[in-house]
C-alpha cells in the first residue's frame, strides 16, 4: 500500500494535471453534490422544529431570516445551480446526442447558472420585508 | 473487471439510470422549491405560510417526494464516490451501511415533521 503514495505528495500530483474544463466539471460535480447532500440532511434536521408548532418554528426562523443566512443560502444556490444544469448536460450527453456538444453545452450550464443566480440574488435582497427581521412576532 | 471477483454482483445499471432520472424529476423540484421559498422572505420563513401550503395533500405529496428523491439521489452519489476507490471489504460494507442508515433516519424524519400538519 505504501508504494501507492507519491514521492512529492498527492498535492504536486494533483496540480500537475492539465486542467480541462471537463475535469472541472466532473470534480466540481461531486464537490457539490456532497455540499448538497450534506445540506438535505441539515435541512432536514433544522425542520423539526415544524412538529413543535408556531412558536418553535418562528424563534428558529428569526435566524434564518438575518442576512448573513440569506447570503448562505444564496451561496447554497450556486452550488445548487451548478450540480443540477451540469446534471442537465450529463443526462442530455448520455441519453441524447449531448456528446457532440458537450464543451458548448458546458459553456451555457455556466452562463445560464450565472444568470439565475444573480436573478435569484435580486429576488431575495430587494424584499422590503428583508429590512425588517424584527417584524416576525 | 469487478465481475471477475463479484460473481453475484449486477451491472449497477438500474442505480445508474434511477440517478438520471432521480436528478431530473430534483431539477425540476428543487429550483422550483427554491423560486417559492424565496420570491418573499415570508414565504419560507413564517410558520403560517408553511402551514396554508400543508394543507394540499398534493403539495404535501410533492414534499414526501421530494425528501425520498433527494435523499436516495445524493446519497446513492455518494455511494458511487467511495466506489471509485479500493477500500478493505469492512470499509465498504461499514459506508455503505452508514448511507442507508442516513437515509432511512433522515427520510423518516423529515416525513415525519411533514406528516405532522
Amino acid at each position: 500500500m505504501s508504494s501507492n503514495y507519491p514521492a512529492g505528495g498527492w498535492a504536486k500530483v494533483l496540480l500537475a494535471y492539465h486542467k480541462f474544463s471537463g475535469s472541472w466539471a466532473w470534480v466540481l460535480h461531486r464537490i457539490t453534490g456532497l455540499v448538497l447532500t450534506g445540506y438535505i440532511m441539515l435541512h432536514i434536521f433544522a425542520l423539526m422544529s415544524l412538529q413543535k408548532g408556531k412558536e418553535a418554528f418562528d424563534s428558529e426562523m428569526l435566524l434564518f431570516r438575518t442576512p448573513l443566512f440569506l447570503f448562505l443560502e444564496w451561496f447554497l444556490f450556486a452550488f445548487l445551480l451548478f450540480h443540477a444544469l451540469n446534471g442537465i448536460r450529463i443526462v442530455l450527453v448520455d441519453l441524447a446526442e449531448g456528446a457532440r456538444y458537450h464543451k458548448k453545452l458546458y459553456y451555457a450550464v455556466i452562463i445560464l447558472g450565472l444568470i439565475l443566480f444573480f436573478g435569484m440574488g435580486y429576488i431575495m435582497f430587494t424584499q422590503d420585508t428583508l429590512h425588517s427581521v424584527a417584524a416576525v412576532k | 473487471m469487478s465481475s471477475k471477483y463479484y460473481g453475484s454482483r449486477g451491472s449497477g445499471a438500474p442505480a445508474w439510470y434511477l440517478q438520471r432520472v432521480s436528478g431530473v424529476a430534483l431539477f425540476v423540484v428543487a429550483i422550483g422549491h427554491y423560486i417559492l421559498m424565496h420570491y418573499h422572505l415570508d414565504s419560507g420563513h413564517t410558520y403560517d405560510a408553511v402551514l396554508a401550503r400543508m394543507q394540499n395533500p398534493l403539495y404535501k405529496a410533492l414534499q414526501i417526494s421530494f425528501v425520498v428523491l433527494g435523499l436516495y439521489h445524493g446519497l446513492s452519489g455518494t455511494w458511487n464516490i467511495f466506489r471509485d476507490y479500493r477500500m478493505p471489504a469492512w470499509m465498504s460494507w461499514s459506508i455503505l451501511g452508514l448511507l442507508y442508515l442516513a437515509g432511512i433516519t433522515f427520510g423518516s424524519l423529515g416525513i415525519a415533521t411533514i406528516l405532522s400538519f
